[in-house]
């Protein structure tokens, strides 16, 4: 399945020399990074490893001192409508006055471009995502009134709506109940059996192995990429959260295999 | 006063400035809601101050008070002083908000010096530049009307055009920003939108009140919708009364300077709404107490059933000093007892006892709160 501006060889996303700092401090260092296509990729790390910057510099929204970002092989700036956004739930204000349909109708201004306002067919579009997300009841909702894990399928939806073959998402399950957290990860790997890539940000290391293939290890540096079997290990866990981690892999491996 | 709004409505002059202070009011309504939504109210108060210095600079070096060159002198000083809040925020650890009160009331306290010193000047041309502080609507002719209308035009056209980009601005710019809309260039354009609204209040409301005049009516709209749209409409219309009604005040009791009549007027609106919207102060209050007292009724036949079922008779009497045992200080039981003895739920077997009515009975199956699907 080849979307619209899919190079069939090139990886999905190639991050390639990528530095970044805010001031005098480096939050992002020499990053090579490699997302095959049609995979789901976990991106670990502790607090101010720079994960939510990650993912920020792919799309281009924070100045980067150096680095090159490619999707399906041509250079993000020409490839925006194959990426699809989920920010952090906690980034916008939810008390804004606007109606759940409303906000994932914004997914559709993209393709809309400047000053073209949505119609009949991106109203359809978002009450199909919402559809998928199951909040179809609460299209004409206010915002303001949804829980946390409402607002989350909400921002899944308006993702959906961007109809792209890349989706990077900064921590999906932060705050959200069980039963949204399986819900989420069901359409993530629809969206991966269907040729499109995940990246998302993951806290929770439990998790990892049984919701995704590959995984990137940050800190600061990318301290190992690959396949989720391969480089999820407590040696590479050690490196990038130091002694602060008590969770081994290998154990609950071991554990399962028993 | 009835005799005196016939003659303010029919007086060619009067019309003039009742339009223009209703012009502005659905600029700085519409406009003022940006403002708000972005949590930006404050910069739209430095904003108003800082173009005080600008006007009297215009005047001193133009010589006349010609409207031209003093809303270019406002607009320029305006948005210098936004220029140093970013340049002072960014480039120290200065705060936002320490920035703001800076920028505020150096430029602020820079024009009323200039002011000062142009008012000591010997010509009589300058007379009327500290209109400019509170604002004087009868000032206003056909001229400054017709100019009011059409900047007014310039940003309800703009309003209108990047409606959906505005959106984007104010709930979720990161995300705005992936889709390949400047996110900067709409902040520069909202910003240029906000100071022609504030230019062209400057006769009518003056620098210090400005503010007030893009804050409240999109503060007030806020409490009654929770659609964007709507709450941008019914700014523009609140704003535009307020404007109205402010300046037939002014003009009918003399001395008093429009700006504070219409901003007196804008707050009553704004404080009613704070007040009783529907998700006004008192309406959140009365919803509250209802709903604790329909808790307490609750509880308390909850707690008159599980004392009957260990007599294995769920119509057995209780006292109600029973009934208020282990009860918080100031949990009326009687009270609720009553509402639920109207309620057809208990009944008083005297001596203030009470017991369980069959539909009582009936009722407290339905209160587990799992049930009630709470």
């Amino acid at each position: 399945m080849s979307g619209r501006g899919e190079n069939p060889v090139a990886p999905a996303i190639r991050v390639t020399d990528l530095t970044v700092a805010y001031g005098d401090k480096t939050v992002l260092w020499d990053i090579d990074l490699e997302i095959p296509k049609g995979s789901m990729v976990a991106v670990v790390g502790p607090n101010g490893a720079g994960k939510t910057t990650l993912i920020k510099s792919i799309q281009g929204l924070l100045p980067r001192v150096a680095g090159v970002i490619s999707i399906h092989g041509k250079p993000y700036e020409k490839q925006r409508k194959e990426v699809s956004y989920v920010p952090q739930r906690g980034s916008v204000d939810w008390d804004f006055p606007t109606s759940v349909v409303d906000t994932v109708k914004m997914g559709s201004y993209g393709d809309l471009g400047w000053i073209r306002r949505p119609g009949r067919k991106e109203h359809e579009k978002a009450l199909g995502a919402l559809e998928k997300v199951d909040m179809l009841e609460f299209a004409q909702r206010q915002i303001s009134q949804l829980s946390g894990g409402q607002q989350q399928r909400v921002f899944l939806a308006r993702a959906l709506v961007q109809s792209a073959s890349v989706y990077l998402l900064d921590e999906p399950f932060q705050g959200v109940d069980a039963t949204t957290e399986k819900a989420i990860v069901t359409i993530l790997k629809e969206l991966v059996a269907g040729g499109k890539t995940v990246l998302a940000v993951h806290h929770d290391l439990n998790t990892v192995s049984e919701y995704y293939e590959r995984i990137a290890i940050l800190n600061v540096g990318l301290v190992a990429s690959g396949r989720v079997e391969d480089v999820f290990n407590s040696e590479n866990l050690m490196k990038a959260y130091g002694g602060k981690t008590s969770f081994f892999p290998e154990r609950k491996a071991a554990r399962r295999a028993v | 006063m009835l005799e005196f709004a016939v003659e303010l409505f029919s007086d060619y002059t009067a019309r003039t400035i009742l339009l223009g202070a209703a012009s502005l009011g659905v600029v700085s309504g519409v406009v003022g809601s940006y403002a708000v939504l972005r949590k930006q109210s404050l910069v739209g108060d430095v904003m108003s101050h800082a173009a005080l210095p600008g006007i009297v600079l215009a005047f001193m070096i133009v010589g006349v008070k010609e409207q031209l060159p003093i809303f270019i002198g406002a607009a320029l000083s305006a948005v210098l002083a936004v220029f140093v809040i970013n340049l002072v925020t960014q480039n120290s650890r200065i705060k936002i908000d320490s920035a703001m009160g800076m920028a505020l009331s150096v430029f602020f306290g820079l024009g009323l010096v200039l002011l000062t010193y142009v008012q000591r000047m010997p010509d009589a041309n300058q007379a009327g530049l500290d209109k400019f502080l509170f604002g004087q609507a009868e000032a206003l002719v056909e001229k400054d009307v017709l100019i009011i209308g059409l900047t007014g035009l310039f940003a309800l056209l703009v309003v209108g055009l990047f409606w959906k980009e505005f959106k984007l601005l104010c709930f979720d710019p990161d995300f705005g920003g992936t889709m390949g809309f400047s996110m900067k260039s709409l902040d520069m354009l909202v910003t240029a939108v906000i100071v022609s609204a504030i230019v062209i209040g400057l006769q009518t409301v003056g620098v210090v009140l400005m503010s007030s005049m893009l804050i409240a009516p999109a503060v007030a709209a806020r409490q009654w919708t929770g659609s964007m749209g709507s709450m941008v409409i019914l700014a523009a219309l609140i704003a535009a009364v307020s404007g109205v009604t402010g300046v037939a005040l002014s003009a009918g009791f003399e001395n008093i300077p429009t700006g504070p009549a219409v901003i007196v007027c804008v707050s009553v609106i704004a404080f009613f709404s704070v007040l009783f919207s529907p998700n006004g102060f008192f309406t959140l209050k009365f919803k509250d107490a209802r709903s604790r007292r329909e808790i307490k009724k609750d509880y308390v036949l909850k707690v008159l059933h599980d004392l009957a079922l260990e007599h294995d008779d769920p119509g057995y009497a209780h006292s109600e000093r029973l009934l208020a045992l282990g009860s918080e200080k100031g949990f009326n039981v009687k009270k609720s007892l009553w509402a639920l003895q109207t309620a057809g739920y208990v009944e008083s077997v005297g001596e203030d006892n009470w017991r369980l009515t069959q539909s009582g009975i009936h009722e407290v199956k339905k209160l587990s709160p799992l049930e009630k699907g709470r």
